[in-house]
This record gives C-alpha cells, structure tokens and sequence, in this order.
C-alpha cells in the first residue's frame, strides 16, 4: 500500500480547518497540525509533506519571539520557500489586503479566502495542488 | 510698540494653536486607527466560529467522512456555536455596562441564584470545548457546601453567569493542553471584610506581573496573550470587573509562573438564606 501523502495545516485555532482536515483524510491524505510557525517548521524538518496549507494571522511560537503575530504567516512562507523551494504552498486566510495577496500569488502560493470559499473548492485546491495536477474547480 | 507686541502675542498664541491643532489631529488619527483595528478583530472574532461551521456542517454532509469524524465535527459546531452565543452576550452586555447603570435600572432584577448550580451549568456548556482542545474543567464540589452552606446569592443571574463564563473561556483559551482548570468556591478576608466566591485556576500561559493590574482595563490583552493567540477582544475581564462591581463585589487575578487564579468575590450581604419554594 502507497504510503499517504502528507499535508500540514498550520493555523492557530485548528477546529477551525477541522472540517478540512476530516475531508482530505477520507481522500487518502494524511494532515499533519502545526499551531504556530516554530511548529509547522519543526514538523517539516522530519517529514515529507507534499503540500502546505497556512494561515497568516498567527503566533510565531517560541522559537520566534520577536515576530509579529499579525504578519507571522508572511514570514512562516519566507522562511519555508527559502528552505524547501520545491514545497506548494496554500494560503488559507481572511487577508483581505489585494496588495499582499498579489505579493503571495507572485510568488507561487495559492490564496484562499476563509469563509468566502466553499469546503468542497477548498479541498479540490488543495487535492490538486498536492498532487500536482491541474485545479479544476467546479462553480459552487 | 503696543501693535507690535500685540501682534508678536497673536502669532505666538496663533503657533500655538496650530500645534495643539496638530496634536489634536495626530490623536484622532491614531484613535481611528485603534478603532478600525478593533473593529477589524471583533470582525474576526465573530466570523471565524461561523466559518468553521459552515464548513463543519460541509463536512459532515460528505458521505466519504467516517461516523465518528462526524460526531466530532457536530461537538466542535456545538463549542463553535457556544463561543459565539458568549462573544455576541458580551458585546451585547457592553453597551449597558458602559452606560453606568445602577443594578436596578437592568430589566432582569437580582434574584437567589445557587453558586454551584450556576457554576455546573456553565461547566457543562463549556467542557465540549475545553475537551476538544485536550483540557478538562473540574468542580471541587465540596469547597461549596464549605463556603455557601445553604446560603445563595442575590445577583442578577445573566450578568454574573457572563461574568463566569468569561473567566472560563479565558482559562480554556489561555491554559496548556493537557491540564485541568480547577473551579472551586472560596473565602477570603479582603479590604477588612469577609467576601466569598468563585474562583477558576488553571496552568498556562504566565502573565507578567506588571500587566495583572491591567488586565482588567477595556480592551487590554497582555502581551503573552497577544502573541499566543492573535485574535481576542480585551473585554472578557473588563465586562467580568463590571458586573462585578454593579453587584458590589471584586474581581481578583492572581498570577505566578504558570499558575493563575481568578476570583469573583462578593461582598456579605450579597450572601443570603437560600429560598425555599
């Protein structure tokens, strides 16, 4: 049997994505948690994740005292594309700031806006992004 | 001469006025940017529990999700929907409580409420979400047959039942995975008189001391808090200090290490002989 494919999900109140987390393990992906940055980067040390999945908003942990809660995720994506370029990436937050969102879709990551955007396109997104196929989204 | 003088005083009296002008600009600047972020983080705070349900309730309709998953997802909307009934009685509560009233001018009048009964039922509400974070909330019954007897209190119910829940919320919110958040009746000789209460202790995040006499302030979250969890409102204490004081009584915060306890206190008389129907 092929061993699951792993998505970490970084996102500081984890029942929020809990419902993601529930459909993309019944689609054969296994969903690591991380509840901060020092966390998520921790947990991509010692596995092989295939896809990551973050917030913004979010502590940095303790390994980052001086960052800033409210930016942290910018930096969390910084520091991860320097050290696994190859590594997908998915916002997954409620920034609405069309300037930052423009810098992270420059820069290859994928933003999703929480609370406009469906379960269902959501876990598609991030299926494909995982599995490196194309999105194909179906209108909700 | 006296023109000239009197014209060198109007432009120094008219500098004068430009500065404080500037002054005055540059607070109201800074008043609209703590406002809009405050409103921008109840915004998030409202609208972060109803995402989750709305995708939970997604979730739960996917016939690939297992039975027991689901059950999980319908006990997180339950916790979700808990956060939300008390963030939005909070709000509600605000606009009261800022407008100074006395006890008698809220449409609900004080009535006997019994301290452990308020205490299980609140428990009760808020252990779903204390369990789904790896917490538990104990009672330590005995400690109020010791300090109430047969003795209840004369409160206004909703007001000190919000007043407890936000001391819950911020013990679950705040305290580490795996502890349990201990909530117990207590009495304490304090300011020359003898109160009694309620109090919640748990083991988390420690509060620098400087900040425990501020935590009560409108607004005010300690920085340890703050970078923990981004998202909160700074009025759980607040509202809790106000309610409490509309009844005569005091909120107490003690802090050490990662030890903290708060405590409702209530003063004598509004400790009475329960009612019997």
């Amino acid at each position: 049997m092929k061993p699951a494919r792993k998505i970490l999900l970084v996102d500081d109140e984890p029942w929020l994505t809990e419902g993601l987390a529930a459909s993309l393990t019944c689609r054969e992906f296994e969903c690591l948690i991380a509840v901060d940055m020092t966390s998520g980067l921790e947990i991509l040390q010692r596995h092989e994740v295939a896809t990551l999945v973050t917030d913004i908003m979010m502590p940095p942990g303790t390994a980052f005292p001086k960052v800033d809660s409210s930016e942290c995720g910018f930096i969390f994506i910084d520091q991860v594309q320097k050290r696994w370029p190859r590594l997908p990436i998915v916002c997954l937050s409620v920034i609405a700031d069309q300037a930052k969102i423009r810098l992270l879709t420059k820069r290859g990551v994928r933003y999703l806006r929480k609370g406009e955007t469906p379960l269902s396109t959501a876990v598609e997104v991030i299926s494909a992004v995982a599995e490196g196929r194309r999105v194909k989204v179906r209108p909700s | 001469m006296n023109d000239q003088t009197g014209t060198a005083l109007d432009s120094q009296e008219v500098d004068q006025l430009r500065a404080e002008l500037s002054a005055l600009k540059l607070e109201l600047e800074e008043t609209k940017k703590s406002t809009n972020q405050y409103l921008q983080n109840v915004a998030h705070q409202l609208t972060a529990p109803l995402n989750a349900i709305k995708w939970n309730i997604e979730a739960i309709k996917d016939e690939k999700i297992p039975i027991p998953r689901k059950k999980n997802l319908l006990s997180s909307i339950y916790s979700q929907g808990t956060i939300l009934v008390h963030l939005i009685k909070n709000f509600s509560l605000m606009s009261n409580l800022e407008a100074d009233h006395e006890l008698g001018q809220f449409r609900d009048q004080p009535e006997h409420v019994h301290p452990l009964r308020l205490a299980i039922n609140l428990i009760s509400d808020f252990q779903p979400q204390a369990v789904e974070l790896s917490k538990k909330i104990e009672i330590r019954m005995e400690t109020f047959d010791q300090v109430f007897g047969a003795e209840s209190l004369l409160v206004v119910k909703n007001l000190i039942a919000q007043a407890l829940s936000n001391l819950l919320e911020n013990a679950i919110k705040y305290s580490y995975t795996g502890t349990t958040i201990v909530v117990e009746a207590v009495a304490k000789e304090e300011r020359e008189t003898p109160w009694r209460g309620i109090s919640v202790s748990n083991t988390g995040l420690p509060i620098l001391r400087e900040e425990i006499e501020m935590l009560q302030e409108r607004g005010f979250r300690g920085s340890g808090a703050k970078q923990k969890i981004p998202a909160g409102t700074g009025i759980g204490l607040y509202l809790a200090n106000k309610v409490m004081r509309l009844h005569q009584g005091l909120v107490i915060a003690n802090a050490k290490g990662p030890s903290t306890r708060m405590t409702l206190l209530f003063p004598p008389d509004r400790i009475v002989q329960e009612e019997h129907s």
